[in-house]
């Protein structure tokens, strides 16, 4: 079939340099691996460019591809014995202006603590927007499967942020204290 | 729970690309392409030997095998030729021994 759309290659890494980047650096944790990421997708949609039809299509298959490479990266550093997960916030320096609210923060650490399946379906749903059918979609998973992951992920994560607001609260009433 | 999901879609938000990705990628981009004619012409000689050296053993070893037929050929032909000399002789000998009972 036919189709009109032709694909700016410079366009495409401007317009989703950031969704790329970020859904590599929130799968891995590590900046300076998900700049190498972020190549790497935008070299092999370079390869492929003849293959994309429309701009969604584009889209799909960076978030597809990146979310594919960050699990490959994670395996790498698995079988490596290295532990990936770092503090992302005192490592890599975002500026303070970059930060929306020190619980904000906490969450995005919490959420590094996930298992993998479980945060890859809360990033595509709350940093990417996406739908759970979008998300089976792009993760090439069974629709109860992703909805599970959902769930489940976001009850632990729930938990997670509950214990550290307690702790928080303690640790203020310690000091007021003292 | 929405208020949760809220403050978590907020904590997700797209963190900008780094400074200078754009640019790194793009050289990286040209780079590869100026040296994928290289790599491609490399692996197309390489691809031209490799069928040569296959190409010239599978010859070779039809010759041998085609010499050594014939050599063996010759071989059976000789003996079939001193067979039937000997034999030839045999006769002519049992013919004169024949020719001399009779006399």
């Amino acid at each position: 079939m036919a189709h009109d759309w032709q694909p700016d290659f410079e366009q495409l890494v401007d317009e989703h340099q950031s969704m790329v980047f970020s859904l590599a650096w929130r799968m891995t944790g590590d900046r300076g691996l998900a700049e190498e990421i972020a190549q790497d997708v935008f070299l092999e949609l370079d390869r492929n460019l003849g293959k994309i039809e429309t701009a969604a299509h584009a889209c799909f298959w960076l978030r597809r591809v990146a979310m594919n490479r960050s699990a490959d990266a994670l395996r790498r550093r698995r079988v490596r014995g290295m532990d990936l997960w770092v503090e992302m916030e005192d490592v890599h320096g975002v500026p303070a202006e970059n930060r929306a609210s020190p619980l904000s923060a906490r969450l995005e650490q919490l959420l590094a603590t996930l298992p993998e399946a479980q945060r890859a379906a809360l990033v595509l749903r709350y940093q990417e927007d996406l739908t759970p059918e979008e998300i089976a979609a792009t993760l090439k998973a069974p629709l109860a499967t992703v909805k599970s992951h959902l769930q489940r992920g976001l009850k632990l994560l729930r938990a997670k942020a509950q214990n550290h607001l307690k702790e928080y609260v303690r640790a203020k009433e310690y000091l007021e204290g003292v | 729970m929405e208020d949760f999901e809220d403050e978590l879609r907020q904590a997700l938000e797209r963190r900008p690309a780094p400074p200078g990705l754009k640019r790194r990628l793009m050289e990286k981009r040209r780079a590869q392409r100026t040296h994928r004619p290289v790599v491609l012409w490399q692996r197309l000689a390489a691809s031209i030997v490799l069928a040569a050296v296959v190409g010239g053993g599978v010859v070779w070893r039809n010759v041998e095998e085609r010499r050594k037929g014939e050599a063996a050929r010759q071989q059976v032909l000789t003996a079939l030729r001193i067979t039937s000399r000997a034999l030839n002789q045999m006769n002519a000998k049992l013919a004169a021994h024949g020719r001399a009972a009779q006399e």
